[in-house]
């Protein structure tokens, strides 16, 4: 710079060889923030077509099970030989809450356990890859019928499945079927962590051979739950050792005491999306 | 410059700034929002604000930290440092919208308070895949807000310049902090190895710049000087210094800038009192040694601001004989009238 080109920013007009060095560095950096910004943009993994019906209520009426998980029984029809068939739908609470303290208070408010009662109840749906959930929340007033007296008597088809050894994932389903896009491995980690602690049942999602994804309710050894010993497991590769018994259209994988461990490494990127959180099955179901 | 902090005020230089931050800025929020819905359509509106304010925050923390290297490398450069500051708040400002909306996503609605949740919801410290990256975030950002906060120049004399830089240092540890909160947190869980190979470049780009500059710096400061006359030290030729212009001079790892004004010659501490820019870098303005970086002056004879201003640096004395400069390292209290060295033609 000789002495004429100097220039500084209180000066009212800078030496043209300088202004014109200074447009390129502008022009310089616009392609920059081009550059980074669609690159960054189109190579972003692709979000899940999962759904919430934000501020949207819809009536569903079925019955209620407390077991395994708290969900309604929505009856869909007859198949070819004339037998009811339902769809399970897992109940969820508002924000990072599961469903149970809502459906304890309505209980306490009627003085009777709702359990293999009919209820309508209106709430926010969600769903995602064959699952549906619904969203109760006090403040939308849910329940808004429950007959008094259980009704159909049904009991949920019920398989034994054998000792299963899987690698998954253990999800937080209200995040992953609907809310959040990405709701389920390393950076919605906190956020599952918080909804498994504020009582959300816990999904193991699995992906089989072929890659096709498996979901999974989890309950311990003895069918309680045991959302505060996954704590340290959600949202990344695990392996678990369990017993696998159908209820209907979910399975419901006891985790043996002490099986559950940390598979995954550290990652700078996947080479397939099956990878990420699942690796691969030591042992499928389907 | 302490008796008024308005007295650079909003000049047309800041002004074209500002319209080049929010340009670059609105620029590339816009493509990022636009791309991804029409590419990826399913995406939820928290997570286009997340996505697209984090990166385009890092991609302007990684322009703020070129810009010093760069400007020490080549001069032109300098009007990016004139209002490196408004970059600055910028990109906290854009980190500040990242945070929030990933706070209240990821931990409001739940059973603690989303501020408590965020340090006890993933407690993996000691699991380099489980780690809980989002805390190294919140601390980046909270070093990004106390700079935010005390980056006008009232921090900068309350605090007082020494105290101030330091505390601007810790940016470094705030960059190490965002890396690792990319490569922990989202890097994760991506299939496309973009990201990483841009922090990559990031960093390396970062790396390569420091290191020019501060070799550069080192060859200047190096400079040997053979020759000494009474304390005196021979430096150059008296030709070799344009008039209005100086040179810096490394003696006893003091920089003192030799600037030549008119038919004298004058020697003042090369470090501007404002952030430390190198007076001997700057030009000779109406009368004035005037800083490069933000325009700070002080008077060759005795490197006192013009009144109102107070800021004072050291002088030294020059003498010379015959073709050469000569100077004393020993330096004079602040603000002590020197009379410079005569240049007979
Ligand atoms: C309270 C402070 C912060 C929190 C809670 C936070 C949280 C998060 C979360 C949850 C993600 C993953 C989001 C996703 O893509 O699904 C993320 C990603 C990211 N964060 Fe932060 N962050 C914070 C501060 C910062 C700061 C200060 C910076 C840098 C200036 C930053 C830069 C990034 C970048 C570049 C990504 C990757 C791109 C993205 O996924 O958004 N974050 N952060
Ligand atoms: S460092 Fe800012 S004016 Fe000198």
């Amino acid at each position: 710079m000789n002495n004429s080109e100097f220039y500084i920013g209180w000066q009212p007009q800078a030496p043209e060889r300088l202004a014109k060095h200074s447009q390129s560095i502008v022009i310089i950096l616009f392609l920059l923030i081009a550059g980074v910004g669609t690159s960054l943009a189109l190579l972003q993994k692709r979000f899940s077509t999962a759904r919430f019906e934000f501020g949207q209520l819809t009536e569903v009426k079925g019955i209620y099970q407390s077991f395994p998980v708290p969900a309604l029984k929505v009856f869909t029809g007859n198949d070819a030989f004339g037998n009811s068939s339902f769809i399970t739908m897992p109940l969820v609470g508002y924000g990072k809450s599961g469903a149970e303290g809502v459906i304890a208070q309505l209980e306490k408010n009627y003085r009777f356990s709702f359990d293999n009662h009919e209820i309508t109840v209106k709430g926010t749906l969600l769903y995602s890859d064959g699952k549906t959930l619904l969203q109760i929340d006090q403040h939308d007033h849910p329940l808004v019928k429950v007959r008094e007296a259980p009704v159909y008597g049904r009991k949920a088809t019920i398989a034994e499945l054998g000792t299963v050894k899987l690698t998954g994932e253990v999800l937080d389903p209200k995040c992953y079927f609907g809310v959040m896009k990405p709701g389920h491995g390393k950076p919605h980690r906190d956020c599952a962590i918080r909804c498994i602690e504020g009582g959300m049942s816990p999904v193991f999602y699995v992906r089989n051979k072929n890659g096709e994804a498996n979901y999974y309710l989890l309950l311990d050894e003895a069918g309680t739950k045991m959302n505060s010993e996954l704590k340290d497991y959600i949202a990344e590769p695990v392996w678990l050792e369990a017993r696998a018994v159908q209820y209907d259209d979910w399975i419901v994988l006891y985790v043996r005491r002490g099986s559950i461990r940390r598979t995954g490494g550290l990652s700078w990127f996947k080479v397939k999306d099956g990878d990420i959180s699942c690796g691969k099955p030591n042992g499928s179901l389907e | 410059m302490s008796a008024s902090y308005t007295a650079v005020g909003w000049n047309r230089q800041k002004k074209i700034y500002d319209w080049v931050i929010a340009g670059l800025c609105t620029a590339y929020l816009t493509l990022f929002a636009l791309l991804t819905l029409i590419f990826n359509d399913q995406v939820t509106l928290e997570t286009l604000i997340i996505r697209s304010t984090s990166t385009l925050a890092v991609l302007l923390l990684h322009i703020i930290l070129a810009i010093g290297p760069l400007c020490r490398l080549n001069n032109k450069c300098l009007p990016l440092l004139y209002n490196r500051r408004h970059l600055g708040v910028t990109m906290f400002s854009m980190a500040l919208i990242h945070g929030v909306f990933s706070l209240f996503q990821f931990h409001a609605l739940g059973n603690v308070n989303p501020l408590v949740s965020l340090f006890i919801s993933n407690t993996n410290y000691s699991s380099l895949p489980a780690f809980p990256f989002q805390a190294l975030g919140f601390f980046a950002l909270f070093i990004f807000f106390v700079m935010a906060v005390t980056s006008h120049d009232f921090w900068l004399h309350n605090l007082s310049p020494g105290i101030w830089k330091t505390l601007h240092m810790f940016v470094y540890l705030a960059y190490f902090l965002v890396v690792m909160h990319v490569m922990l947190g989202v890097i994760q869980y991506e299939n496309n190895p973009v990201l990483v190979i841009m922090i990559f470049t990031g960093m390396a780009a970062l790396t390569v710049l420091h290191l020019r500059a501060a070799f550069r710096e080192h060859r200047t400061d190096s400079q040997q000087f053979s020759k000494q006359l009474e304390g005196f030290v021979c430096v150059c030729d008296v030709q070799d210094i344009e008039n209005g212009r100086a040179k810096i001079f490394c003696i006893d790892k003091e920089r003192i800038a030799v600037y030549r004004h008119e038919d004298r010659m004058y020697a003042i501490h090369n470090v501007c009192k404002h952030q430390g820019g190198p007076l001997g870098e700057g030009k000779i303005i109406d009368g004035c040694i005037t800083c490069p970086w933000h325009g700070y002056q002080y008077l060759p004879q005795n490197g006192q601001s013009p009144p109102p201003f107070k800021e004072k640096v050291s002088t030294y004395d020059v003498k010379l004989i015959e073709n050469k400069v000569w100077l004393n390292p020993i330096p004079f209290a602040e603000g002590t009238e020197r009379e410079g060295a005569l240049i007979k033609n």
